[in-house]
């Protein structure tokens, strides 16, 4: 099987099945399943509040519990169990025996650090008036560097730390199809870095740029991108 | 590492059981969460909250087309004046499938997904094989799942990579022009707005 260098970025690797399609299936299969479901909401408050670090939570995870045989629900649990462990509320030896698994076992044994993100590899802070109510939307005075109809590659930041710039499309050329409203810079938020908005664009790709000859016939991949992973195509050789 | 052999492991509902079983039994005891609280919550999104929202859209849509200009031009201020409101809506798009144009949505990095329009996300939108897959070879896993697209109908994959949720507009059926809106809405379901069915008439 192929895979990305994170766990998670798994769009367009190869050697999976056919999808588990089952178009009845209720919302949740086990009562356990709603109650991970229904603790998430009251845990985050007291673990990750910012933007992007809950899921940076989940990305952190070993492989063996990203893709656990409890599914999504037991991969949310055991990204409860490293943020209890992380923010102090439970320590990960502790919980082990509260749970009743064998010592060392329990996911915070196994979850990867967060990574150190030098801020000189983001793109600057600038102010912005703040929202009345939570969001991640932003108001950006200066318009983005990019028009739709750019042709722009997006090569977005080194490291391992949390950004949404997905493998398959890093370094290919796509085209800006619109603009969305700007937002607040995950890649900076889930590090506690502070905000950095930035302009999103959707850019589209040819399939055949993104996977080769070999692709399917009329295909486009269209993927949302902050401004600050991209730059202008240099002109074809 | 075999990813894909882990996820089909049979699971052990027991084990799963007793574990969230006493991880929720920890946080009670530590004062982090209320139990009543978060049976409301269960309540809310179990059951308030599903497609019927999204299908409502759709039906409006093939029944007034200024409604539907409005919709594919600025969802937002549609979601405003419908009163809509809710999670994982706050910047939405629609794209239209039309003769020629098929859409479809994924998230290839989690499992972003507007949950206030759709409730909660099936576990195939969520599984490895899907979120893998439709970026590749979306033409071959619709037909796997039971959608043949002609060979000159262009699909275009909306991969939710950042905070703006996707949610296709679909073709309404031929042998539906007696319906009415609510007979239309229920006629719509939530595959055909994630982009991996077509609306049939009854």
């Amino acid at each position: 099987m192929s895979t990305n260098s994170r766990v998670h970025d798994i769009g367009g690797t190869q050697g999976w099945g056919e999808v588990p399609y089952d178009p009845n299936e209720p919302v949740f299969h086990n009562d356990w399943e709603r109650r991970v479901f229904g603790l998430m909401f009251q845990v985050l408050p007291h673990t990750a509040k910012r933007p992007g670090e809950f899921r940076h939570a989940l990305e952190r995870l070993a492989p063996e519990d990203y893709f656990c045989p409890d599914g999504y629900y037991g991969r949310w649990r055991a990204a409860i169990e490293v943020l209890l462990d992380e923010y102090g509320h439970v320590d990960k030896v502790e919980l082990d025996d509260l749970l009743g698994v064998l010592p060392g076992t329990s996911p915070g044994h196994r979850v990867a650090k967060i990574a150190e993100v030098p801020s000189e590899n983001l793109p600057p802070d600038r102010l912005t008036r703040k929202p009345e109510h939570r969001t991640v939307r932003r108001e950006l005075e200066e318009s983005s560097r990019f028009q739709v109809g750019d042709r722009v590659v997006a090569m977005g930041n080194s490291g391992m730390g949390h950004t949404r710039l997905p493998e398959y499309v890093r370094s290919i050329p796509g085209t800006v199809v619109k603009i969305h409203p700007a937002e607040v810079l995950p890649d900076s938020t889930a590090h506690n870095l502070g905000e950095r908005p930035q302009h999103v664009l959707c850019v589209a790709y040819h399939a055949k740029d993104l996977w080769g000859e070999a692709a399917e016939e009329n295909v486009v991949i269209n993927v949302d991108l902050y401004e600050n992973y991209l730059e202008m195509e240099t002109e074809p050789s | 590492m075999n990813e894909h052999e882990h996820h089909h492991h049979e699971v052990d509902p027991k084990t799963a059981e007793v574990r969230t079983e006493a991880l929720e039994d920890l946080l009670v005891e530590k004062g982090l969460i209320d139990r009543a609280r978060v049976d409301a919550l269960i309540e809310r999104f179990e059951h308030d909250l599903g497609p019927m929202v999204g299908a409502h859209l759709v039906a409006k849509s093939w029944l007034e087309p200024q409604f539907r200009d409005s919709l594919l031009d600025n969802a937002d201020r549609v979601l405003e004046e419908e009163d809509i409101k809710g999670a994982e809506i706050e910047h939405v798009e629609v794209k239209a499938n039309e003769p020629g144009i098929h859409n479809v949505v994924v998230c290839t990095l989690c499992s972003c997904y507007p949950w206030a329009l759709l409730g909660l996300p099936p576990s195939w939108y969520k599984s490895p094989e899907y979120r893998s897959r439709v970026v590749r070879e979306p033409r071959k896993v619709l037909q796997e799942m039971g959608l043949s697209l002609d060979a000159d109908t262009e699909i275009r994959v909306w991969d939710s990579s950042s905070e703006t949720r996707f949610l296709v507009l679909p073709e309404r059926p031929p042998g539906t022009e007696e319906l009415g809106l609510e007979e239309l809405a229920q006629l719509v379901t939530r595959d055909s707005m994630i982009g991996v069915a077509k609306v049939k008439a009854l």
